[in-house]
């Protein structure tokens, strides 16, 4: 617990957690973080000279680049925000320096690793196209356009990463072609076909693989077992191209992130939209940080909020997690599910009865960008500079400002974060919304605002974006309302694109809302705490490896449970922590 | 990172005569030159199950998850010389020194892996190459398969004095002696450099062999004993308290390995370790199958009757000592810190057996003694300590003359 003014909750923070702190900073921060991303700056270093500098060498590229982004958000983090980490630095040993970067490196950093995925992706082959065959003369209509056999039926082409079903109702027997292409060639031997738990690669009998130029290559996968009938069939596609990176090793081809397609074989009587993607057990890919939130009669004893939060464990951040019980001494008290020696969490509740929780949900409209866009003119002069808000600061914002959900959608809306953002908010009353946030750095009219509560459904196809019933919410880290985060552009011979197009989150954000609304459906009492600590705990929906806490929020009963300390952090037993002064 | 192997204590048997009560004759000196065979490969948990002597490492990539599991399973071999002197100040009281130089070392790491989570930037699980590659390009150097270090470095020196207490009447019919032995370390032996990853120290702490302060008594009983005071069979107990001081360290600033030995900013500059004591017993048998022909020599001043008393030709020995460990205390900046090492050294216990066979050449008239033993912890489980199997082959010269 803290209580008094900034400076003082920040002392306090830092003296009771000092050797924690310290810890954390070297083990998270000087032998994880700052080395990792230093291995960003040769990718970055071809589109951005100022980073080949002097200033940049010898290991010092993360920590200058996280501090310049730091120092240009400081202005942001108003005076108490300064004078909590000036706090921190005091009590901790921490310079102050260090402080800031700790409590700003996470959007930050996202921002560049993005770009840099970004750029790795935008090098790696690309799908050009995928066939379902046979489709346009099936007597169907697969795409659910309401036409039958229109000539292209079955066809992606220019490939659209989808966010529901690749096709519905295709034969068990339908083969699947996929045309990959890359500049530096596509090697044939990287060419996977998975098909649910069969994997399918190079010299496979049932796997054709051409190359049809230097730089394409068509594979062709043919079943030699019928696919199950009336099923839901998952497709994950990828390759890699011929040419190795050498520096920073390991040696390495670039790959293109899996592409999951989802399609309906006949029977399964599932419309595009109405497909729920199926677990997916192939050892590749974890669950990303999502959301869960009931209100009224979904909800047992009040509204409730279950968070699931992965995002960097590095195996210290679970040694280093705390329940901070913040007591102003002016606003409400509140509690954060956080880190020692950082100010915030990705989830709280404050003793008004209003709950938050933030997940991060990639793009490219993020601050980092704008800052090389405002420098477009000069690029060898540009520097990647993080402005605005960071999330953990959003959390904060509402907790220490929102009576209602309303209230605490309108303060997250306020100000620009620094990188993008999916924030649950709800309240004792039943207010319940989701803003989805970026930088709107491309100016696309919302201001980087897209809020949507349980009842709101997407114009064009009347569902609801991510709801079953008018009192529940499933948030993953993919925009389901902000689709379009990004405009599509070209930037120093950087393509610019949507983050459904590169983000390694996307498939498995949109596999992680499926599986907890398949639970949420299949429950038809009403929500409580227990239930969705069982959810939780899901082994399908757990990141074994960067899970960092598990809490439910009892919006009502004013308590927060939190389970963290292990990894993963669902290992631990869930506490309860009271929201009181 | 944490460090890939620290520092790897070791036992050092600390040769002896073959009784727990045996001093040298006033003016007597003896000369003791040892070659210790030392390998070490793994620990007690507190279950008693062996376990490697650092635990598995689980690698991590910022926002990739699982890279891999490191595993490994290192054996440390050192060789040691030990060099003792006794001298009998009377009949009843010996002193002594001893000075163990460790004349190399060997820790093969014999690293292993098991691959994490699918890295799709790699299209590949990591390998261990693939691991190492991505270390070295943030600075970290691969930490070598063997470490071999041939350096002569010395070792804690010991200075120890040891009592025949006077017997009571009871005891002399009975054959019964007893004794006291109080021993004092001198901190001549190094700690493990903080900036290497494979690093050996070789204080009596690090190595695990001694106290630095110790008191014995220890009693014995002869049996089957001639007319020249010759025993056929002896056993003995010996029970002693060691006594460790707290030991400075330095912490790492990763100055040649930047991401394992790096704790100095969190740890501090400096730290401490309170070992914990010891409180041990050794019982011990000793019998004399052959005692040999016996000739006047000058190492009997000529007399047939003083040689007939002197040691038999062949002694073997057998003893096991139980050593009782208290918690060692790590105390640094970090709480979290001193745990992880605490954790392996809570109060546990060494189980251990010696056997040891003396050719005494004495009564042929030749000053010297050959011996050789080996020393093992393995055979019962101990429990939070490292179980080091040491054989050791010396030669004894006893400088007195009648």
């Amino acid at each position: 617990m803290v209580s008094g003014t900034a400076y003082e909750r920040g002392l306090a923070h830092g003296t009771q957690l000092r050797s924690k702190i310290r810890s954390f900073y070297t083990t998270l921060m000087t032998n994880s973080l700052f080395p990792f991303l230093s291995r960003e700056q040769p990718d970055i270093a071809t589109l951005l000279k100022e980073y080949e500098g002097e200033r940049y060498q010898n290991g010092r590229f993360a920590f200058e680049l996280l501090l310049e982004s730091a120092k240009n958000l400081e202005r942001n983090l108003g005076r108490a925000g300064r004078d909590e980490l000036r706090g921190i630095a005091d009590g901790s040993g921490l310079s102050y320096d260090e402080a800031l970067i700790l409590n700003t490196f996470v959007d930050t950093t996202l921002a560049v690793r993005g770009i840099g995925l970004a750029i790795r992706q935008g090098r790696a082959p690309v799908v050009e196209s995928v066939e379902l065959l046979g489709l346009a003369t099936d007597g169907l209509d697969n795409d659910g356009d309401g036409q039958t056999d229109e000539a292209n039926e079955g066809l992606l082409a220019p490939y659209a990463p989808p966010f529901f079903a690749a096709a519905v109702e295709v034969d068990v027997r339908t083969r699947l072609r996929v045309v990959f292409s890359d500049p530096d060639g596509v090697d044939p031997q990287t060419v996977r076909v998975r098909v649910d738990e069969g994997l399918f690669t190079f010299g496979d009998p049932s796997l054709e693989v051409l190359e049809l130029s230097p730089t394409t290559v068509q594979a062709t996968w043919t079943p030699l077992e019928p696919l199950p009938a009336a099923s839901q069939v998952t497709v994950v596609l990828s390759a890699g191209d011929k040419r190795i990176i050498e520096v920073p090793g390991p040696p390495r081809a670039s790959f293109r992130r899996d592409e999951e397609l989802v399609v309906t074989t006949r029977g399964a009587g599932l419309g595009v939209r109405d497909i729920s993607r199926p677990p997916l057990f192939d050892n590749r890919t974890r669950p990303p940080p999502f959301t869960v939130a009931v209100r009224n009669g979904r909800a047992e004893g009040g509204p409730l909020m279950a968070h699931s939060f992965a995002l960097l464990d590095a195996n210290t951040a679970h040694k280093h997690t705390v329940s901070i019980l913040h007591q102003p001494h002016t606003g409400p008290a509140f509690v954060t599910v956080g880190w020692a020696g950082i100010v915030y969490g990705m989830s709280g509740l404050n003793e008004r009865g209003v709950g938050v929780a933030c997940n991060p949900s990639d793009t490219l409209d993020n601050s980092v960008v704008g800052s090389v866009l405002d420098q477009v003119a000069d690029l060898s002069k540009a520097r990647l500079l993080a402005s605005g808000l960071p999330a953990g600061y959003l959390v904060r914002r509402v907790l220490e400002r929102a009576t209602t959900a309303a209230e605490g959608a309108e303060a997250l809306g306020e100000v620009d974060p620094v990188y993008g953002w999916n924030c649950t908010v709800a309240d004792d009353q039943g207010g319940l919304e989701v803003v989805e946030l970026d930088s709107d750095v491309f100016k696309q009219g919302q201001g980087g605002v897209y809020r949507y509560g349980p009842t709101d459904r997407d114009p064009v196809s009347m569902r609801r974006y991510s709801s079953l019933t008018d009192d529940d919410v499933v948030v993953g880290s993919s925009y389901t309302r902000n689709v379009d985060d990004s405009i599509v552009l070209n930037l120093a011979g950087q393509r610019v694109v949507p983050q459904r197009f590169w983000s390694g989150f996307f498939f498995r954000s949109r596999r992680v809302m499926d599986n907890v609304t398949r639970r949420l459906s299949a429950r038809q009492a009403p929500v409580d705490v227990e239930w969705l600590k069982g959810v939780l705990v899901e082994p399908e929906v757990v990141d074994r490896s960067d899970s960092m806490n598990a809490v439910v929020l009892d919006l009502k009963g004013r308590v927060v449970h939190s389970a963290m300390g292990t990894v993963p952090a669902t290992n631990s037993p869930f506490v309860a922590t009271e929201v009181r002064r | 990172m944490k460090r890939l192997v620290v520092v790897l204590a070791a036992v050092v048997a600390l040769p002896a005569f073959a009784l727990e009560t045996q001093v040298l004759p006033q003016g007597a000196i003896s000369l003791d030159l040892a070659y210790l065979r030392t390998s070490l490969d793994k620990q007690w948990g507190g279950d008693r199950r062996a376990m490697s002597l650092i635990d598995d490492i689980p690698r991590y990539e910022p926002g990739g998850g699982l890279q891999g599991i490191l595993r490994a399973r290192p054996i440390a071999e050192f060789d040691f010389l030990l060099v003792q002197a006794l001298y009998g100040v009377t009949d009843s009281l010996s002193v002594g020194v001893n000075v163990p130089i460790l004349m190399r070392s060997t820790i093969a790491t014999n690293i292993a892996w098991e691959p994490g989570d699918y890295q799709p930037q790699l299209g590949r699980a990591y390998s261990l190459e693939d691991f190492w590659s991505w270390a070295q390009s943030m600075g970290q150097g691969r930490v070598p398969d063997r470490a071999v270090d041939t350096r002569f470095r010395l070792a804690d020196i010991v200075l120890g004095a040891k009592y025949l207490l006077p017997r009571f009447e009871w005891m002399k019919t009975h054959h019964v002696r007893w004794s006291t032995q109080l021993n004092v370390a001198l901190p001549t032996g190094t700690n493990a450099d903080p900036e290497e990853a494979v690093s050996v120290g070789t204080n009596l702490w690090e190595l695990h062999a001694a106290g630095d302060v110790e008191l014995h008594l220890a009693a014995d009983k002869h049996f089957f004993v001639d007319e020249h005071g010759v025993y056929r069979l002896n056993v003995g107990a010996d029970v002693f308290y060691a006594f460790f001081r707290p030991r400075q360290y330095q912490g790492g600033r990763g100055l040649k390995n930047p991401l394992l030995n790096n704790n100095a900013f969190y740890v501090g500059d400096t730290y401490w370790i309170d070992p914990g004591d010891w409180l041990a017993g050794t019982v011990s048998v000793d019998v004399v199958p052959f005692i040999g022909p016996t000739r006047a020599s000058i190492v009997s001043g000529q007399s047939l009757e003083k040689a007939q008393a002197l040691p038999p030709l062949l002694t073997l020995n057998a003893s096991f000592t139980y050593v009782a460990t208290a918690q060692s205390d790590w105390q640094s900046n970090s709480a979290l810190w001193d745990w992880d090492r605490e954790k392996m050294w809570q109060p546990g216990e060494k189980n251990i057996f010696r056997f040891t066979g003396t050719v005494s050449l004495l009564r042929l008239g030749l000053p010297v003694q050959l011996y050789a033993s080996y020393r093992s912890q393995d055979i019962l489980p101990g429990r939070f300590t490292r179980p080091a199997n040491v054989f050791t082959a010396g030669v004894r010269a006893v400088a007195k003359f009648w």
